[in-house]
């Protein structure tokens, strides 16, 4: 029940405004270190960074004891939490709902900040006091929406005996414990590269260090977002019930923009350290993909698209909008003041060659940030212009979307197989002779088995031609390493692989992705599905399963007796036996039921069942089944992507590096003759 | 041995690309009502969902649009007259894609023109190819051949 | 010449800046309907009580369509006793029908009990069939059509006092 003193909330609260304060001096610190030069005044700025991440800690505390204590007199405990609620979701339920959710942004954004500025504070002197301000300035926004519009720790009077309890949705599955977190690492990480970018503008200091960190420290918070990403897809797909992992919903398109241009950015990086051109479209990318993540939350939060995550429409929409604005507006402003010190200098390869293939990948990864934007804001713009509602759905984002990605598929086989300089006819023809005809044997194949789809049947044959590529680079290498250095195949491989993370990393990478696209184009082109209404005793067919419904259960869960389950409990047989029981849960503050499917996965399909209607006096339920093959294989490639760039931004064992102190007035070296 | 190689990948490109193109002007089956309901299905919007289409929804309006689009086209209706039935109820908005043109036109005129742009830079900007004056022999470039013919093998 | 690069700035952020506000105080779901200025649908239902209602009753005048739902809280429980206001005040010049959307009768009776019966007919939706004639995405939503059977206005979401009064003007009630 309700904690007789409130005194939790109150500290919750102080921290927020304490957090505020902090972060407020550290900003105002390190403007005035950059502009001065006082290293104390960094310092304490760092402090100041770190003492907010304690505040934001403390507030998450305070919220996460207010929710296990069900601590009605605060609002958003009242609004997401009851007295039957289990400990496990009280305390996710930090991330349920709004309020909550900028407390936990604003965790994880101070934590990032201290991480960074904390690991580089003997370095980059002239760079970190713009980080720390360009990230205090952020942090700064987050405690500010707390303080004001959305208030986590607002109380509220008489107070309830009971409270509403969590979304129904968000009890259904343990995926709500990881899925936003990863997400949240994902976009609070990626303020760190935006802010390098702010600070070399700024300093006019973009060079290949620069590069090398914005490329590292993009990297890592892009391996949160796209685990987040392959989470939510999974999360979707076991929840909701409709058979599909990904429906193009506003919300999830906001994950998905800043992940296209941050993808982008990693492969145009590249580039732009051989050779110094590209600085503009690089710096461009790293402002467009922070711009993206607060486009992508205002869109969610601020309620003005429907989504099934949008919250009604609060104050908090305006305060998004404004930090959108004032943060496009200034980092654009500081591109094209700094634009004649980028220009580039360096001639382009040839038409043909390793670089023009990650040019070419650039266009396409920005086309699909504008097919998605322009997408997801459409029906926005039609409204505002006409006054007409329409939408915009997956017919039209498949349809847009599926032939880039083909391309980009097509890209990532070839790029890595030419020659950064320019590739002549015959290099390209030799190189890929062998992959091509693989390619076609495997086209022609699925072909005649008859799958027809395009999309399919084209993401098959280029995946061939990719993974035959890959493996003959990969060859190539060992082979050419095991007789330089006489080492027999396998500790060539192993060798070479370790030696060379980024590029092998990257190759585990594309790996991953193939293996993504191959599953997509299965099961989405080869899936089954049938609704049947069953009888006590009778038995359908799908695929090669057979389902029988036993009997139809009603009652309240184990663990939570407000929820009344109204379960079909079924046996199937086939390539996968069993029992399982598929339900309709019915939560206490939800007008509908909450569909909650029932799913078998083995490594070649997934046994899907969702119960869609039941007649309790007959016994009779009305089941829709699914055959999806090789679903499971989305999931495991979004672990191989994962590790693919954990492995490649690993640092090597015998990593030298030298940090070499430049001095302020530099003696002439004296040349002696050696 | 590896002379011939692209010359058969190129070969099975073609005959590929023969195959599909007799495969797409086939005339297909005509499709049944069941499929021609269900891709109906597909593209319109469930109204009591956020966002998934009729075929996928297990609510109550979609359970009831999808058996009006089976009486439809059982009766005889054309696509075009089943959604004209359910856009004169809803609007435009039943529709899950944009009904003009224009929407699906505009992000393949981005990427091709941003392709264009970037491939007239890369060929304006191209470094001039290397001429080299050839101060060896035609034996000793014969040789040269034989011998990194022979590493490569 | 040189300076035309900053006019980059304004390009790009003020579009951007200007379409994402207009969403603001505009609701995404309340979609624009094309009954208004048609026919309305012509029915004959079924109601909570066991008899029938249909349109050929109500011609010659107007009437208005209320679709709610027991489990629609709190907007159909706020705009219950405006709709029964107006059942009462305009008595025979209009004519109030409510329709269960998705909606048990059993349930439906229970809100009526709780929160008063006005006395105006309840239709039983059976299958949604009425809901899709009208175009309804959720409860609540309410469709004002006047003595002619044109469908004049349409109230997405809970009606208050205010809109009741301006709607209803549309249909000629209450001048």
């Amino acid at each position: 029940m309700a904690t007789g003193t409130g005194m939790i909330p109150s500290i919750g609260h102080a921290a927020v405004l304490i957090g505020l304060g902090l972060t407020a001096y550290a900003l105002v610190a390190y403007v005035l270190a950059a502009r001065g030069g006082d290293p104390r005044l960094g310092i304490s700025g760092r402090r100041a960074v770190i003492g907010s991440f304690v505040a934001a800690a403390v507030g998450c505390v305070a919220m996460m004891i207010s929710l296990l204590t069900h601590d009605f007199s605060v609002l958003y405990v009242a609004e997401n939490n009851a007295t039957s609620t289990p400990p496990f979701i009280s305390v996710i339920s930090l991330w349920a709902a709004l309020e909550g959710s900028i407390l936990f942004w604003a965790l994880l954004a101070t934590g990032w900040a201290a991480l960074v500025l904390h690991r580089y504070r003997d370095r980059h002197r002239q760079l970190i006091p713009w980080v720390g301000a360009t990230l205090a300035a952020i942090n700064l926004f987050f405690f500010a929406v707390m303080v004001w519009p959305g208030n986590p720790f607002l109380r509220t009077a008489p107070v309830a005996a009971e409270g509403l309890g969590p979304n129904a949705l968000l009890q259904n599955h343990p995926f709500m414990a990881l899925h936003p977190p990863l997400l949240y690492l994902g976009y609070t990480g990626l303020a760190v590269p935006f802010a390098f970018a702010i600070a070399a503008l700024a300093t006019k200091r973009l060079d290949t260090e620069w590069l090398r960190i914005v490329r590292r420290w993009t990297l890592i918070p892009w391996i949160f977002l796209t685990l987040g990403i392959v989470a939510g897809a999974w999360w979707s797909y076991e929840v909701l019930g409709w058979g599909g992992y990904w429906a193009w919903d506003p919300v999830e398109n906001a994950a998905l923009l800043p992940w296209l241009t941050a993808t982008a950015f990693i492969h145009s990086a590249m580039v732009a350290e051989r050779r110094s051109g590209l600085k503009i479209w690089t710096s461009a990318m790293v402002i467009a993909t922070f711009v993206l993540t607060l486009v992508g939350t205002f869109l969610t939060r601020s309620g003005i698209v429907a989504s099934v995550h949008s919250f009604t429409q609060s104050a908090i929409g305006p305060w998004f909008l404004a930090a959108i604005v004032i943060s496009l507006a200034g980092a654009l402003t500081l591109l094209v003041w700094r634009l004649p010190n980028l220009a580039g200098d360096g001639r382009p390869s040839g038409t043909v060659s390793r670089e023009s293939a990650f040019l070419f990948n650039n266009v396409l990864f920005l086309g699909l940030t504008f097919a998605v934007l322009f997408g997801t804001l459409l029906p926005l713009l039609v409204a505002a212009t006409s006054g007409d509602t329409i939408s915009v759905g997956a017919p039209w984002f498949n349809t847009v979307t599926v032939p880039i990605f083909i391309a980009l598929l097509f890209l990532m086989g070839v790029g890595p197989a030419l020659p950064w300089g320019s590739a002549s006819w015959a290099t390209a023809r030799e190189r890929f002779a062998i992959p091509v005809i693989a390619a076609v044997v495997v086209v022609g194949l699925v072909l005649a088995l008859g799958l027809r789809d395009p999309a399919s049947v084209g993401t098959l044959g280029l995946a061939v031609f990719v993974a035959a590529v890959m493996g003959d680079e990969v060859v190539r290498g060992a082979r050419a390493r095991g007789r330089t250095r006489d080492e027999n195949p396998a500790l060539a491989t192993w060798r070479l692989t370790t030696r060379n993370r980024r590029r092998y990393g990257g190759y585990t990478v594309h790996v991953g992705v193939l293996v993504m696209a191959v599953a997509v184009a299965i099961s989405s082109g080869l899936a089954t599905d049938r609704t049947v209404t069953l009888a006590p005793g009778e038995t359908a067919t799908i695929g090669a399963y057979e389902i029988t419904h036993d009997r139809l259960v009603v009652e309240p869960l184990a663990n939570d007796a407000r929820i009344i389950e109204t379960r079909a409990e079924v046996t199937y047989s086939g390539p996968q036996s069993g029992s399982l029981g598929t339900a309709l849960r019915d939560y206490p503050n939800s007008p509908t039921v909450v569909a909650t499917p029932a799913v078998r996965t083995s490594l070649a399909e997934d046994l899907y069942v969702t119960l869609l209607a039941s007649d309790a006096a007959t016994q009779t339920v009305t089941l829709h089944l699914f055959v999806n093959p090789l679903v499971v294989w989305i999931w495991i490639g979004g672990a191989i992507v994962g590790g693919g760039a954990v492995f490649a931004i690993w640092p090597e064992r015998r990593a030298r590096r030298v940090t070499v102190e430049h001095p302020q007035r530099a003696a002439r070296p004296s040349v002696e003759n050696a | 041995m590896k002379g011939w190689l692209p010359a058969v990948a190129l070969g099975a490109l073609l005959a590929l690309g023969a195959l599909v193109v007799i495969l797409a002007l086939r005339p297909g089956p005509l499709a049944t009502p069941e499929e021609r309901a269900d891709a109906l299905a597909a593209e319109l919007r469930c109204p009591d969902c956020q966002g998934l289409s009729v075929a996928d929804s297990p609510t109550q309006s979609a359970i009831e649009i999808r058996r009006q689009i089976n009486e439809l086209v059982v009766a005889g209706a054309s696509d075009g007259e089943v959604r004209a039935h359910f856009v004169a109820r809803y609007g435009e908005w039943i529709r899950l894609a944009p009904s003009s043109a224009a929407p699906w036109l505009i992000p393949f005129a981005f990427v091709a023109t941003a392709a264009t742009a970037l491939t007239i830079w890369l060929v304006r900007r191209r470094p001039p190819p290397l001429r080299v004056p050839a101060r060896i022999s035609p034996g000793e470039r014969a040789r040269i051949h034989a011998e990194a013919d022979a590493l490569d093998g | 010449m040189r300076h035309l690069r900053w006019l980059l700035i304004p390009i790009l952020v003020v579009p951007l800046g200007w379409l994402l506000f207009t969403g603001f105080g505009r609701d995404p779901r309340a979609i624009a309907s094309p009954l208004i200025g048609q026919a309305a649908p012509t029915w004959t239902i079924a109601t909570l009580d066991g008899a029938t209602l249909g349109t050929d009753e109500l011609s010659g005048r107007p009437y208005i369509v209320n679709f709610w739902a027991s489990w629609c809280i709190p907007a159909c429980v706020d705009e219950h006793p405006v709709l029964a206001s107006a059942h009462e005040t305009y008595g025979d010049d209009l004519v109030v029908v409510g329709v269960l959307y998705q909606d048990a009768p059993a349930d439906a009776e229970g809100f009526l009990a709780r929160y008063g019966d006005a006395g105006y007919d309840n239709l039983v939706d059976a299958g949604g069939r009425l809901a899709i004639e009208y175009g309804v995405t959720g409860p609540p939503e309410t469709f004002f059509v006047d003595a002619n059977g044109i469908v004049r206005d349409k109230q997405f979401g809970p009606l208050t006092d205010a809109l009741m009064a301006q709607r209803l003007a549309s249909i000629g009630v209450g001048r």
